[in-house]
């Protein structure tokens, strides 16, 4: 980087367009997109784990997590309408402008982790971040011991991806137990809470990294039963949300502790979680 | 070192003031009171002046500003983005050490860390900085405490220290070097940095006397702030005091967090905005959906000072947080300027001590 002028302004979003919209659970919808700029979208590379600075204009810009896979995967952003930006972009019709900024952050360990056993544990929309990484280790499973997923949600209605995870399951060696909080008629799957999921599988404690997203609640009670599994804090991942404006490490809106979560984060281990002295 | 007499620092202003948007302590109309801002003629950039009421580093990190603008066009579809151009040349005109101190850590901050903020380096290119000795203390001042003054050391292009009828001037770049040459300066002599030297060692004698508004030990509680053992109730009675106004950061020299928003400027067209903001408003770690991580005062009130005072913030300004400009103590209405709180925090620790 000789030329000052050459360095990347990361200021300014890149515009992509909305090819389709899917519907998910409710409040949830999924927008594929591509950028505008082909040379943009060449340049637009990820780890699992990231995040994008996403504009919709006219009404602000919000961090997201990226749902989708590092390797040969459509780009897209699976969001919850939940503040005022968020609630515009849902307004948006396939053929609308966006604009992206990023990707920022950290993200999931991918090399560290081979030849371990992979657990996901996601509650809710926690699953939307997991995805990106779930899909990747999929794709490289025989670097993988055994890859489990445990998903709760409130309802059988609130599951995210059950399309997803219908053909995920097909796939040989790829644990589920999926969830839902209390019995419903029709519902095959399991009854309660995530964490109750984790004695179900058998969870392995030797050489076992796991990853977590969900709610505080479901997020401390999982932890809790990982540890008492005898996984090691520093084996258990997990991607924390906090109010950005830049996400490149400026606005200083997402200081944890002594960490921002934009750059030393998104993706922190529970060790780290544990010496932030701040709610989650 | 170059002698510029007095009676010539005029000419000195005059002749950045060709090259560069000058920007200096000027007097406030109505009030008299020294303020940092934009001087339309040179005359009005007073050297003499105290430290000014609000530190420069609105010049380098407006209040508000717009960094980028867009339109969209949901019939066409079609969106495009704009960014501003910032870059103008500015000359920063008797900036004190302790806010030159303060500039140097926001370039730190912004520039130097894994990615380089764009917007404020549009602000900081193509700038000349002269600094401005205090040969006696203020007040508000505790700049020895926290090893930022009365003199400069780094920073500058230009660095004057009032000698009698004369300003030591002192180049700290080539830009300062020719300036001199362009105004045709003599050399001062063999003794200049001796003579220099006894001014400011005369200057710091004065502040037990003189400087008796505030004293901040800051080397004491660094460590405690760092490792985060002090007593709830230090943070409980400081969130008590604290009014939530955000006057301290507004005034402070190092404090530079901001908000952006995008802000409608008519026909699908917005302008992104980006104005400070402080840690200390409820609504600063508020996400969609109203889920506040911190939410009790005391918490937001702690995160300043382990932002000027811990060890993992000076890595990345290289230096402490707070430069001793002592504006937060003058602006606060709740007495929690940041010497109050270090001397909770020492006295906390005295008494523990004792138990």
């Amino acid at each position: 980087m000789n030329d000052p002028n050459a360095r990347a302004i990361v200021t300014v979003p890149e515009i992509a367009v909305i090819d389709e919209i899917k519907d998910e659970i409710e409040d949830v919808r999924t927008f594929y997109f591509s950028f505008e700029n082909q040379e943009a979208g060449r340049n637009f590379r990820i780890k699992s784990g990231q995040f994008v600075m996403c504009t919709v204009f006219g009404a602000g810009e919000f961090a997201v997590s990226l749902p989708f896979s590092p390797e040969n995967d459509r780009l897209h952003l699976s969001v919850r309408q939940v503040g005022k930006v968020t609630r515009a972009l849902h307004e948006l019709r396939p053929g609308d402008k966006i604009g992206i900024r990023g990707p920022f952050g950290n993200g999931f360990p991918f090399e560290e982790i081979k030849g371990r056993n992979i657990i996901y544990a996601a509650g809710g929309i926690g699953i939307i971040p997991l995805r990106s990484s779930i899909v990747h280790v999929l794709r490289h499973r025989k670097d993988f011991g055994r890859i489990i997923l445990l998903y709760g949600a409130r309802s059988s209605k609130d599951l995210m991806y059950r399309y997803m995870i219908d053909e995920w399951q097909k796939i040989p060696g790829f644990e589920t137990h999926i969830g839902i909080d209390r019995a419903e008629p029709g519902w095959t799957g399991e009854v309660g809470f995530v964490h109750t999921l984790i004695a179900k599988a058998s969870v392995p404690a030797k050489d076992t990294t796991a990853f977590v997203c969900g709610p505080p609640v479901m997020f401390n009670s999982v932890i809790q039963e990982l540890l008492g599994v005898g996984l090691k804090e520093d084996a258990i991942v997990s991607t924390l949300e906090r109010h950005m404006k830049c996400g490149i490490g400026k606005c200083q809106h997402c200081a944890i502790g002594r960490t921002l979560v934009c750059t030393d984060g998104p993706v922190y281990t529970y060790r780290q979680i544990k010496t932030l002295g701040e709610q989650i | 070192m170059y002698i510029l007499p007095k009676k010539e620092s005029l000419r000195m202003i005059a002749a950045l003031a060709e090259d560069y948007d000058l920007y200096g302590p000027v007097l406030q109309d109505v009030s008299g009171e020294p303020l940092f801002d934009r001087a339309m003629d040179p005359a009005d950039v007073r050297l003499d002046a105290a430290i000014t009421y609000n530190p420069p580093k609105g010049v380098l990190f407006p209040q508000s500003e717009r960094i980028l603008s867009y339109r969209y066009d949901r019939e066409s579809r079609k969106a495009s983005i704009r960014r501003d151009d910032l870059v103008r040349p500015k000359a920063l005109v008797g900036l004190r050490s302790c806010d030159l101190n303060g500039l140097l850590c926001l370039d730190r901050f912004f520039l130097g860390q894994e990615y380089v903020d764009d917007v404020y380096l549009d602000h900081r290119k193509k700038m000349f900085i002269v600094a401005n000795t205090c040969v006696r203390p203020f007040p508000q001042c505790f700049c020895v405490c926290t090893d930022s003054g009365p003199s400069a050391r780094e920073g500058f292009d230009v660095n004057l220290t009032e000698a009698g009828d004369d300003y030591l001037f002192e180049a700290g770049s080539d830009k300062g070097e020719a300036l001199a040459k362009r105004l045709g300066l003599k050399e001062a002599g063999p003794d200049a940095s001796a003579r220099k030297g006894r001014i400011v060692d005369a200057s710091i004698a004065r502040f037990d006397a003189e400087a008796t508004e505030n004293k901040a030990w800051i080397s004491r509680v660094v460590n405690r702030i760092t490792t985060g053992f002090i007593g709830n109730e230090v943070w409980e009675y400081v969130g008590d005091q604290c009014f939530e106004c955000g006057a301290c950061a507004f005034v402070c020299p190092t404090c530079s967090c901001f908000n952006i928003e995008d802000v409608a400027s008519g026909e699908g067209g917005a302008d992104r905005m980006r104005s400070w903001d402080s840690c200390s408003f409820e609504g600063y770690t508020r996400m969609a959906g109203d889920h506040n991580p911190r939410k009790p005062v005391e918490d937001r009130r702690n995160k300043r000072f382990f932002c000027k005072l811990s060890y993992t913030q000076s890595k990345k300004y290289l230096r402490p947080g707070c430069v001793g400009c002592g504006r937060c103590a003058r602006v606060c209405p709740g007495d929690i300027g940041l010497p109050n709180v270090v001397t909770y925090i020492r006295r906390e620790t005295t008494k523990a001590g004792t138990r």
